[in-house]
C-alpha cells in the first residue's frame, strides 16, 4: 500500500488522459513568480495554495488558501513553506487553478480479488457520504476494459444526461486504463467538476494509492510513497526504514506515543497478536515492531536500542512464535548487545524484559539472553513450553 | 492421511540460493521419515548446468539445475509440484510457467513482493486451469509423515518435538509462517499432532483461501479439527465462518484472529502482513472475524495464549467420543540423528581427524588476525612497526627495538636498483605489454637466483659455517670454498672495488657495528674473509648481499629466509615501476635489431621431409 501525493497522482492522469486542473508544485515562492511569467493561466486564474504534504487535516491548520490571484498565492506560499507540523515540515506547495465550475462528481475505482470496483456518482464534493445512496457501482474484471458504451450507460444509471454522460463514460475508461496500468490499488476523484460553458471537465482532488511492490516495472515512479501509518514518520522510524531497506530480512517499528509496553517482538504473524495480547489484558504498547526473515544481528541490535529509547516504558515483551529459519542464537546476540548498550547509556532503569521464543538454536540463544540476569537485568525467559502470548499476561500482573 | 502434499510428491523448486536452502531442509525430512527426495530438480538460468549437493541424512543426492521448466520435467517426470522462489520481478512469469504445465498440480510460492495485479492473475489463471496456487508469501506446506514443501517446521530438532514423523489429527491453516509452526508445536503439545499444516501467506490477494483448504480436510477422514490462524483485513475468515456455518460439518474448527489492537491504535497505523488491514466502516475487523467464526460454532479464544487450552479441549472432547482413539506414541529414541558434520563431531572429542597442514605462525580464526600469538591491532597501537611484524612472521619473535631498526635499513637500502637490473627490468618489460599488476611483479621476481639478488641465503650460509667450522682460519676457509663451492657468495662486485666501495655495505656495516650493540660474529668473520680476497684482487670485496646475509645470521633468522628479505624489498621497487610505466602509458617495446647479434645461419631452403 502506498499512497502518493496530488501532485504525482495529477501527472499519472494527464499521462492516460483523465482532465485535471493547470498546476505547478514548488518549493520556492520566487519561482512562482518567474512560472506567473510564462504561464497565463497563473496570471487570469483563481487560484488554490496548498501545502503538498502528508499531513491530514490541512484545511484546518491553514495549508490550503483558495480564491487567490497569484499575487496572493506567492504570499500564501511563502508563508505555508517551512511551516512546521509536528515532525514534518512543509517542504513543496502545489498550486493549481480554481476551476470555476457547475458540478461536482464522484469517480472512484478500487481493487479486489477478482480485479476492481468502479463508482460513479452525480452527487460529489464533500458530501458524498450523505448521498452514498446515489453512488452506482459497476465489477470490472481483471485484464479487462469494459466498451465505453457499456460505461457510459453506467454513468446514465446514476444520472448522467446526454453529452455529459458520454464524456463521463469516457473519462471512466481512462480512468480504468489508468488504474490498470499503473498498478495502483485504489483511486478515488471527488470532486470531478465541470464547466458547462465550455464542457470542460478536471479532477481538482484526488488520492491514490499505487503498488509499491510494481515498482520495478514503472520507470516513471519519480515520487516516494508517502506515510502509510496517518502522520509523518518520526526520526526513529525513518531510521529503522533506511536499515530496512538495506538488509535480507526485515526490521519495523512504528511508535505510539504514551503507551507502558514496548513490543520487540519477531514475525509479521505473532508481532499482532503481541500488541493484542498488551491490549486484552489492558496495558498499553509503546510501539509497533517486528524483525523477520532472519535479517542480520546488527539489525536488530539496532532495533533494540531504538526500543530502549522510548520514553517511561515498563516492559519490553521479547516475544515471538517457534521460528522456521530466523537463527535465535545469532537474532538474539543483535538483542543482547543493543541491551547492554542502551542500560550503558543509563535507558532501562526500573524496565522488566520478558522473553519467550523457538526455532533454530534457541537452546543457546535462551541460555545466552538469560545471562542478562547476572548483570543486573530484570529480565524473565520463557522457552517454547510457554504459551506464545502467556508473557504478556505475567508482565500485566507484574 | 494429508492434504496437498503426500509420499507421491516430486518438486522441482524455481530460484537460487534460497530454494538450495529449502531444498536441504526438506531433505532432512525426507530423511527422518525414509522417504525418496522431495526434490527432483532446480530451475534457474544464471546456474543451469550445475549441481547442487543435498544431503539426505548421509547420502549425498546431486541434483541439476535446468535452464528453463520444459527439460526439468522431461528428465524427471514425476514431478508434481513446484516451489517458487525467484524473485518478485520475474515471480509472475515462473509462476504462470508452471501453472500451465500438465504435470504440475501444485504451485506454491515463498516469493515476498509480488505485485498485486500479479497474484490475482496468477489466481485466476491456477483456477482457470484447476490448480492449486498457494502463496505468494507462504512459508510452505507440511504434511505429518508424508512430505514437507519448503522450510516450514524448522530445525531438525523441532520436526521431532512436533510429532511431524507421524501424522495426527488437526489440520492447520495460517497466513503466518512462523505462527504455521507454533500451530504446528501446540498441536503436538496439546493434542496428537497434525495431518497437514498450509501457511497460504499473509498478503492481500493470495492465490488460495481458507475455505479451499477447510473443504480438502473435510474430506480427509484422518483430520478430525483444524487449528486456523487468521487475521484483520481481507474476508476469508468470514467466507470461513459462513462455510462452517452453512452446514453441518463434520471436523471442529478452532481459530485466533490478530489484529484486535488496531481497535484502540492511531487510525490509519498499520503493521504485520500486507493484507493486514482494515476495509471501510470495520470490515475485516479482526473483531468481526472473531464474532463471525463464534457464530457459526467455531472455538475462538479471547489472545493467541488461549489457543492452548481450546485445542486441549478439542482433542479431550474427541478422545472421549471415540473420533479420535488414542495411539501409543512413537518411542522418540527410534527416531534417526540426523548425521552430525565432522565439526560437530570433533567439538564432542570422539574423532580424530590427521590435519591437512599445520601452522605455527599465524591464526586468523578469531577477531582479527594474529602474528605468533600477538593481535595485529594491539602490535599497531603499542608502536610495532613492518619490522617486527617480519620478525613474528618468519623467526616467530618480536626483534629488540635495536635489531628492527637493522632489518628496516636492509629492506630500505634493498628496495630498488634502478631499471637496468634483471627484477626492474622484467617489470617494466611486462607492464609495457599491458600485464596487470601481480603478473608484471611476478615476471620481475622470476629474475631472482643465483646471479640477481639472490646470494644472500648463501652467502649467510657458509660465512656462518666459517664462523663454526674455520675459526681463525680463513685461508682453511677459503680453500674448502675452492674445492666445494667455487666462488664465495658475498664476495665480489662488478663495478665495486676497494678504491670504489659500495656506499650501502659501508653504511649497514657503519651502523650495525657504531651504532647497536648487536654481536656480529658473521659480519665480522665476512669482514676478515674480505681483508684476504681483496688482497688478492681489488673488486673481491664484501658485496651487499654478503653483507645483508652476515647480518641476517647474526640477527639469528633461519637460513633459509634470509632471500626474503630481498624479495620483500624488491617487491616494493617493481611495484614501482609497474606504477610508473602505467602512469605513462608506456607503449609495447621491443629490441632493436641492432641491439641483437644474429649469430645466425644465413637463408637457406627447407629440405623434403624424410
Amino acid at each position: 500500500m502506498a499512497k502518493i501525493l496530488e501532485g504525482p497522482a495529477m501527472k499519472l492522469f494527464n499521462k492516460w488522459g483523465i482532465p485535471v486542473p493547470n498546476y505547478v508544485v514548488i518549493m520556492d515562492p520566487n519561482r512562482l513568480s518567474q512560472l506567473g511569467e510564462a504561464n497565463k493561466w497563473l496570471r487570469e486564474s483563481k487560484l488554490v495554495v496548498k501545502a503538498h504534504e502528508a499531513i491530514g487535516g490541512r484545511f484546518k491548520l491553514g495549508l490550503v488558501k483558495i480564491g487567490l490571484n497569484l499575487d496572493e498565492a506567492i504570499e500564501a506560499s511563502r508563508e505555508m513553506l517551512g511551516t512546521k507540523i509536528g515532525t514534518a515540515e512543509v517542504r513543496q506547495v502545489i498550486v493549481a487553478e480554481m476551476l470555476e465550475h457547475d458540478e461536482e462528481y464522484y469517480f472512484s475505482i478500487i481493487g479486489n480479488r477478482d480485479g476492481a470496483e468502479l463508482l460513479l456518482s452525480t452527487k460529489g464534493g464533500i458530501n458524498i457520504e450523505e448521498n452514498w445512496d446515489t453512488v452506482r457501482r459497476m465489477f470490472i474484471p481483471l485484464d479487462e476494459n469494459p466498451s465505453i458504451e457499456r460505461l457510459t450507460e453506467l454513468a446514465v444509471e446514476a444520472g448522467f444526461e446526454g453529452e455529459i454522460a458520454e464524456r463521463v463514460g469516457k473519462i471512466s475508461s481512462r480512468l480504468i486504463l489508468c488504474f490498470d496500468n499503473e498498478d495502483a490499488q485504489s483511486i478515488e476523484i471527488n470532486p470531478l467538476v465541470i464547466r458547462k460553458s465550455d464542457m470542460r471537465f478536471a479532477a481538482l482532488d484526488a488520492v491514490m494509492n499505487v503498488d509499491w511492490d510494481a515498482r520495478f516495472r514503472h520507470a516513471d515512479w519519480d515520487f516516494k510513497p508517502v506515510s502509510e501509518i496517518g502522520r509523518p514518520y518520526t526520526e526513529a522510524e525513518q531510521q529503522i526504514m533506511d536499515i530496512d531497506s538495506r538488509i535480507k530480512g526485515s526490521v519495523k517499528f512504528v511508535e505510539v506515543p504514551g503507551g507502558e509496553v514496548a513490543l520487540l517482538t519477531a514475525g509479521g504473524g505473532a508481532s499482532v497478536f503481541y500488541a493484542d495480547a498488551v491490549v486484552a489484558r489492558g496495558g498499553t504498547i509503546a510501539n509497533y515492531a517486528e524483525y523477520s526473515g532472519d535479517p542480520a544481528d546488527w539489525a536488530v541490535e539496532a532495533l533494540t536500542e531504538t526500543i530502549c529509547r522510548l520514553p517511561n516504558i515498563k516492559h519490553i515483551i521479547v516475544g515471538g512464535a517457534i521460528a522456521n529459519f530466523t537463527d535465535v542464537k545469532a537474532t538474539f546476540s543483535g538483542i543482547i548487545n543493543g541491551f547492554r548498550e542502551s542500560k550503558s547509556k543509563g535507558y532501562m532503569e526500573n524496565v522488566k524484559i520478558w522473553v519467550r521464543r523457538g526455532g533454530p538454536n534457541e537452546n543457546q540463544g535462551l541460555a545466552a539472553i538469560r545471562k542478562l540476569q547476572e548483570e543486573g537485568f530484570d529480565i524473565h525467559v520463557y522457552d517454547r513450553s510457554m504459551p506464545m502470548t502467556d508473557i504478556v499476561d505475567m508482565a500485566m500482573k507484574a | 492421511m494429508s492434504i496437498l502434499a503426500n509420499k507421491d510428491t516430486r518438486a522441482v523448486i524455481i530460484g537460487g540460493v534460497a530454494g538450495v536452502n529449502a531444498a536441504k531442509r526438506m531433505a532432512q525430512f525426507d530423511f527422518l521419515i525414509n522417504r525418496p527426495l522431495t526434490v527432483q530438480a532446480f530451475v534457474y538460468p544464471p546456474e543451469a548446468g550445475q549441481q547442487k549437493e543435498i544431503f539426505r541424512g548421509g547420502e549425498l543426492n546431486n541434483i541439476t539445475v535446468y535452464g528453463s521448466l520444459a527439460p526439468a520435467l522431461q528428465e524427471h517426470p514425476q514431478i508434481n509440484t513446484a516451489l517458487i522462489y525467484i524473485g518478485a520481478s520475474r515471480g509472475y512469469q515462473a509462476a504462470r510457467e508452471c501453472i500451465e504445465s500438465s504435470g504440475i498440480k501444485l504451485i506454491s510460492m515463498i516469493t515476498e513482493g509480488i505485485p498485486e495485479k500479479d497474484a490475482k492473475r496468477l489466481r485466476m489463471l491456477a483456477l482457470q486451469h484447476g490448480k492449486i496456487f498457494n502463496g505468494p508469501s507462504s512459508i510452505g506446506i507440511m504434511s505429518a509423515g508424508e512430505c514437507r514443501l519448503g522450510v516450514i517446521g524448522g530445525e531438525f530438532k523441532n520436526l521431532k518435538l512436533c510429532n511431524l514423523y507421524k501424522p495426527g489429527s488437526f489440520g492447520v491453516l495460517t497466513k503466518s509462517g512462523g505462527l504455521s509452526n507454533e500451530a504446528m508445536w501446540l498441536c503436538a503439545q496439546n493434542g496428537d499432532g497434525i495431518t497437514s499444516a498450509v501457511a497460504i501467506g499473509g498478503d492481500s490477494y493470495p492465490g488460495t483461501d481458507f475455505v479451499t483448504y477447510l473443504e480438502m480436510f473435510e474430506n480427509d477422514p484422518e483430520t478430525k479439527a483444524v487449528v486456523m490462524i487468521g487475521e484483520v483485513g481481507g474476508s476469508l475468515e468470514e467466507e470461513a465462518a459462513e462455510w462452517l456455518g452453512a452446514q453441518q460439518r463434520r471436523i471442529k474448527l478452532i481459530a485466533a484472529i490478530g489484529g484486535t489492537c488496531q481497535e484502540v491504535l492511531p487510525q490509519g497505523m498499520k503493521f504485520g502482513h500486507a493484507g493486514a488491514k482494515e476495509g471501510k466502516k470495520g470490515a475485516g475487523s479482526a473483531r468481526s472475524k472473531m464474532n463471525a467464526l463464534r457464530e457459526a460454532g467455531a472455538y475462538v479464544p479471547d489472545t493467541f495464549g488461549g489457543l492452548s487450552k481450546a485445542i486441549k479441549q478439542v482433542y479431550q472432547e474427541l478422545l472421549a467420543s471415540g473420533v479420535i482413539k488414542p495411539e501409543a506414541g512413537i518411542d522418540e529414541s527410534l527416531l534417526p540423528q540426523l548425521p552430525p558434520s565432522v565439526q560437530e563431531v570433533m567439538k564432542q572429542g570422539e574423532v580424530v581427524v590427521e590435519p591437512l597442514i599445520r601452522t605455527t605462525i599465524a591464526d586468523d580464526r578469531g577477531e582479527e588476525p594474529r602474528y605468533s600469538g600477538y593481535a595485529a591491532s594491539e602490535l599497531c597501537e603499542k608502536g610495532y612497526g613492518i619490522e617486527d611484524v617480519m620478525g613474528l612472521l618468519w623467526n616467530k619473535k618480536l626483534p629488540t627495538r635495536e635489531e628492527s631498526e637493522i632489518i628496516k635499513r636492509i629492506v630500505m637500502i634493498s628496495a630498488d636498483h634502478g631499471p637496468a637490473v634483471s627484477g626492474a627490468f622484467g617489470s617494466i618489460i611486462a607492464a609495457c605489454a599491458g600485464i596487470d599488476m601481480p603478473q608484471a611483479v611476478s615476471a620481475g621476481m622470476t629474475m631472482i637466483g643465483p646471479r640477481f639478488g639472490g646470494a644472500v641465503t648463501n652467502a649467510g650460509k657458509y660465512f656462518k659455517m666459517g664462523v663454526k667450522e674455520f675459526p681463525n682460519d680463513i685461508p682453511g676457509f677459503l680453500s674448502w670454498m675452492k674445492d666445494n663451492v667455487g666462488p664465495v657468495p658475498g664476495i665480489g662486485h662488478r663495478v665495486k672495488s676497494l678504491k670504489n666501495p659500495d656506499k650501502r655495505v659501508k653504511y649497514l656495516v657503519g651502523y650495525v657495528k657504531n651504532e647497536t650493540s648487536l654481536h656480529t660474529p658473521c659480519l665480522d668473520y665476512a669482514l676478515e674473509v674480505e681483508k684476504i680476497t681483496t688482497g688478492k684482487k681489488d673488486n673481491l670485496i664484501l658485496n651487499v648481499d654478503g653483507t645483508i646475509g652476515c647480518i641476517l645470521m647474526d640477527l639469528d633468522f633461519p637460513e633459509h629466509s634470509l632471500n626474503g628479505f630481498f624479495v620483500l624489498a624488491r617487491t616494493i621497487g617493481m611495484i614501482g615501476h609497474w606504477i610508473d610505466q602505467n602512469n605513462q602509458n608506456a607503449r609495447l617495446i621491443r629490441l632493436y635489431d641492432y641491439l641483437i647479434n644474429y649469430a645466425v645461419k644465413p637463408e637457406r631452403p627447407v629440405p623434403e621431409k624424410k
